[in-house]
């Protein structure tokens, strides 16, 4: 949520450097002879340092002028892993990622992606091949309405018919995507457009002018908020994953501290607040802590901040902090009192409201009662679970050791299932932007390109650990390959429990166990696939092997998978039933 | 966390701690919008009809963005219509929904994020507001059905030997009515634009409107 046009106050990346020596033309820049170098133009004038991508005969024209650039290209096996990538890196750097696609096929398997971006609010800015122009309507020969099927799933997308305008368009574009409430945006690009002659050079990248957020919450409506946070008795701050977009996460500690207010994040928030702090709870909704979830159902006043209160965070909304007032700060105004009604709305961006509201409050509300309650339930509910001697290796302990086995700034990556919910529970968090997953779209196969993005975009001290399960695994395993060219460093965490395991705990749960399409018969040994991709691979049955196995494969510099072969009956607990209330979550499946 | 030498009070799949049964449950509730509500006295919002305006710029697409956002959104959409302005570029889109007041808030929010809209306005119950039709009829009784035309103020476009045409306009209540007059002679086939409205008087019609005679078009109203 970067206030102007992103910039990259970064130095340059290796490669880029590299490249540098090689490229004499890199210090004067060549000028612009097409509307493709008008693209790329657009996109350094930005300070784009990468772009993930896969070619394709539409968009070969943008990818010649891409051979000159400093910009460093990352070829995808499969353009979906270009959309998450990008989306990770834009989690990561918290600026728009960039990726590229051909038409037709290119541009559909980029949709997933798009999609993800768009429920996650991730910066993306999608560059896709089209037809040439005169050929658009006839259905060509990989032709797809990209601007039509990408509509619904983009903040705006453009669709270019002019190599003189065709620059400016892909910044706004980019600019779009970083700017307010982040999304994903795309340009579709006819080979024409692209191939014309044009010498225009981009001007500075500007958002449009209908899209210009409101920063600045209005003044009274502040101070009536900051009454209610003093009067409370109860209160509890949700902070949701507009707080690290927002790059609020200083605001939003130190105002927890000044208040001594407890604090739940949602499962996107993971991250603006240390888990270690004595005030946190962690997360809260269907997997949430049991404490996170007590809080949420007993708490006077939410003041919840950069959050869509999702149905996976707020169960039934009938039962929803039932009692509470709510204080909503949000940038997008259409996000306040779409599922839950705000009572004090605050519309503005993240930091600067807190601000407001700290700068209006004249004291800190009398809550001892309520944090010592808070205290009990963390107590009550802890997140402990048994590790008995008869029954295989549990997934919580994999994820615990490899918690320990890295810093506390390591970039953590997941699926979607149960590996992702135990990732979230037992890892402890304590940074924004380390931990990158699919929330809102559920996109299993998010965790190993994501893994990939979010390589390019940390620090190389940055350790990058991708915990997978073997369904999601299997879904974006061909990346690997990536992993292996670009010689990444990324170590991915397979939780094997040969199931679509959370299809298979809701089968048990509430299909009778009927374990229809979840189950598999076999799964490939993932450690000598592993190698078969150039990849170093482990395998691990037992919990005495786990340690050595994660420092090993942390140690190796390059993409390492390890295959754990968990206990395939475990479930993930806490839960709250779909559409049920969060404060009867069960602890175990006779709970349910 | 994993605490091997207690593990005897944890279950072996699961989680201790009390069961639901075991935890306080405030008894507050929320309604399906989210809410708050008195347990005692439960209310939700009954839809109303409103028509929105939105000036939009014409992009291509603009008409498919709004009318997606309508369908994707589950928004109840009665009649959209929309046409330029004399501000070059520049289009109206007007829009019946019926929806209960929070729907009809996040229809205005959501329309006022898509990238084409400039600005968008509620029109109140005063509003100027009104709604063409084409009626053709048989054409046997030519007298009567220019007797009903002139009841209603209509035109007649078209006449011929088999069929007649008549263009109607009116708020939606004349319009029905017109229509049930004209059943008499037979209609073949109709054509309803749905409403189109402008605010009466001195005020804009979307906030921030300027009118289409100025040199400057109207700024988008989000802007800050």
């Amino acid at each position: 949520m970067s206030k102007q046009a992103p910039s990259s106050p970064n130095a340059a990346s290796d490669a880029a450097e590299a490249e540098e020596d090689a490229t004499a033309e890199s210090e004067t820049q060549r000028p612009v002879t097409t509307g493709s170098e008008s693209v790329i133009r657009a996109l350094e004038n930005e300070g784009v340092e990468a772009a993930f991508g896969v070619q394709g005969g539409a968009i070969m024209p943008i990818y010649d002028a891409l051979y000159h650039s400093d910009i460093r290209h990352v070829t995808m096996a499969h353009e979906q892993g270009a959309a998450h990538a990008a989306d990770a890196f834009s989690v990561v750097r918290n600026e728009p990622g960039v990726c590229l696609a051909t038409s037709g096929p290119g541009a559909t398997n980029l949709v997933t992606g798009i999609a993800d971006a768009n429920m996650d609010s991730d910066g993306l800015l999608a560059l896709t091949g089209q037809v040439p122009v005169d050929m658009v309507g006839s259905d060509a020969f990989q032709e797809t309405d990209t601007t039509g099927v990408t509509a619904p799933i983009t903040k705006h997308n453009y669709f270019a018919s002019d190599a003189d305008t065709v620059g400016d368009t892909v910044g706004e574009a980019l600019a779009l995507a970083g700017e307010g409430r982040p999304g994903p945006t795309l340009v579709d690009l006819p080979k024409d457009v692209s191939l014309d002659d044009t010498d225009v050079d981009p001007g500075p990248a500007e958002p449009p002018e209908t899209t210009r957020p409101q920063y600045v919450a209005d003044e009274e409506d502040v101070a009536e908020a900051a009454a209610a946070i003093e009067a409370a008795e109860r209160p509890l701050l949700l902070f949701g994953g507009g707080v690290i977009k927002a790059d609020a996460t200083d605001e939003a500690r130190a105002f927890a501290h000044e208040y001594d207010i407890p604090v739940v994040t949602t499962m996107p928030g993971i991250g603006s607040f240390p888990e270690d702090d004595d005030l946190c709870l962690s997360w809260a909704g269907m997997h949430g802590t049991g404490y996170a979830n007590m809080a949420i159902t007993h708490t006077d006043l939410l003041i919840a901040v950069g959050t869509r209160f999702d149905d996976r965070l707020t169960g039934g909304v009938d039962t929803f902090a039932p009692e509470a007032e709510v204080v909503h700060i949000d940038i997008d105004p259409a996000e306040i009192s779409k599922n839950v009604h705000a009572d004090y709305p605050l519309v503005g961006d993240a930091g600067i409201v807190i601000g407001q509201v700290d700068d209006a409050m004249d004291a800190a509300p009398d809550a001892d009662e309520w944090r010592e309650q808070c205290r009990t339930w963390k107590d009550e509910y802890p997140m402990d679970y048994a590790t008995p001697d008869d029954e295989p290796l549990k997934p919580q302990f994999v994820v615990e050791i490899l918690d320990e086995a890295t810093d506390d700034d390591t970039i953590v990556t997941s699926g979607v299932g149960q590996h992702q919910m135990w990732a979230a529970q037992y890892w402890e968090f304590t940074e924004p932007r380390t931990w990158v997953s699919s929330h809102g779209l559920g996109t299993m196969g998010y965790g190993l390109p994501a893994a990939i993005g979010a390589r390019i975009a940390a620090d190389d001290e940055q350790d990058v650990v991708c915990v997978d399960g073997d369904g999601s695994f299997l879904m974006t395993i061909q990346e690997l390959s990536v992993a292996v060219r670009e010689e990444l460093d990324i170590t991915v965490a397979v939780l094997n429990n040969e199931y679509i395991g959370m299809v298979r705990q809701w089968q048990d749960a509430f299909f009778e166990g009927r374990r229809m399409a979840a189950e598999y018969n076999w799964c490939p040994e993932f450690d000598k696939l592993a190698e078969a991709f150039g990849a170093r691979g482990w395998r691990v049955d037992d919990y005495d092997e786990v340690a050595d196995a994660v420092e090993e494969a942390v140690d190796y510099d390059g993409p390492s998978v390890i295959d754990f072969h968990i206990d395939p009956a475990e479930n993930v607990y806490p839960m709250v039933p779909s559409g049920g209330a969060n404060g009867k979550f069960a602890l175990t499946e006779d709970q349910l | 966390m994993s605490s091997e030498d207690s593990t005897d009070d944890l279950p072996k799949h699961g989680l201790k701690g009390p069961s639901p049964e075991e935890r306080p449950h405030p008894e507050g509730r929320r309604n399906s919008e989210g809410i708050r509500i008195d347990p005692e006295a439960e209310a939700e919002h009954e839809p109303r009809r409103a028509v929105l305006s939105a000036l939009v710029e014409n992009d291509p697409g603009v008409l498919s963005r709004v009318a997606g956002l309508f369908s994707r959104r589950q928004f109840n959409i009665e009649s959209l219509t929309v046409g330029p302005t004399t501000v070059e570029n520049h289009s109206r889109i007007t829009m019946v929904i019926e929806e209960p007041d929070p729907g009809i808030d996040q229809a205005k929010k959501q329309l006022a994020k898509l990238k084409p809209v400039i600005s968008v306005g509620e029109l109140d119950d005063d509003a100027v507001r009104t709604e063409l039709v084409l009626l053709k009829v048989e054409g046997d009784e030519p007298d009567k059905v220019h007797a009903v035309t002139e009841m209603y103020d209509g035109q007649t476009l078209d006449a011929g030997p088999k069929t007649i045409t008549v263009q109607l306009t009116g708020d939606e209540q004349k319009i029905d009515d017109a229509i049930d007059a004209f059943r008499q002679f037979g209609i073949i086939e109709i054509a309803r634009t749905g409403y189109t409205a402008l605010a009466r008087g001195n005020q804009p019609t979307v906030p921030g409107e300027k009118p289409g005679t100025a040199d400057e078009p109207t700024k988008p109203t989000n802007t800050q």
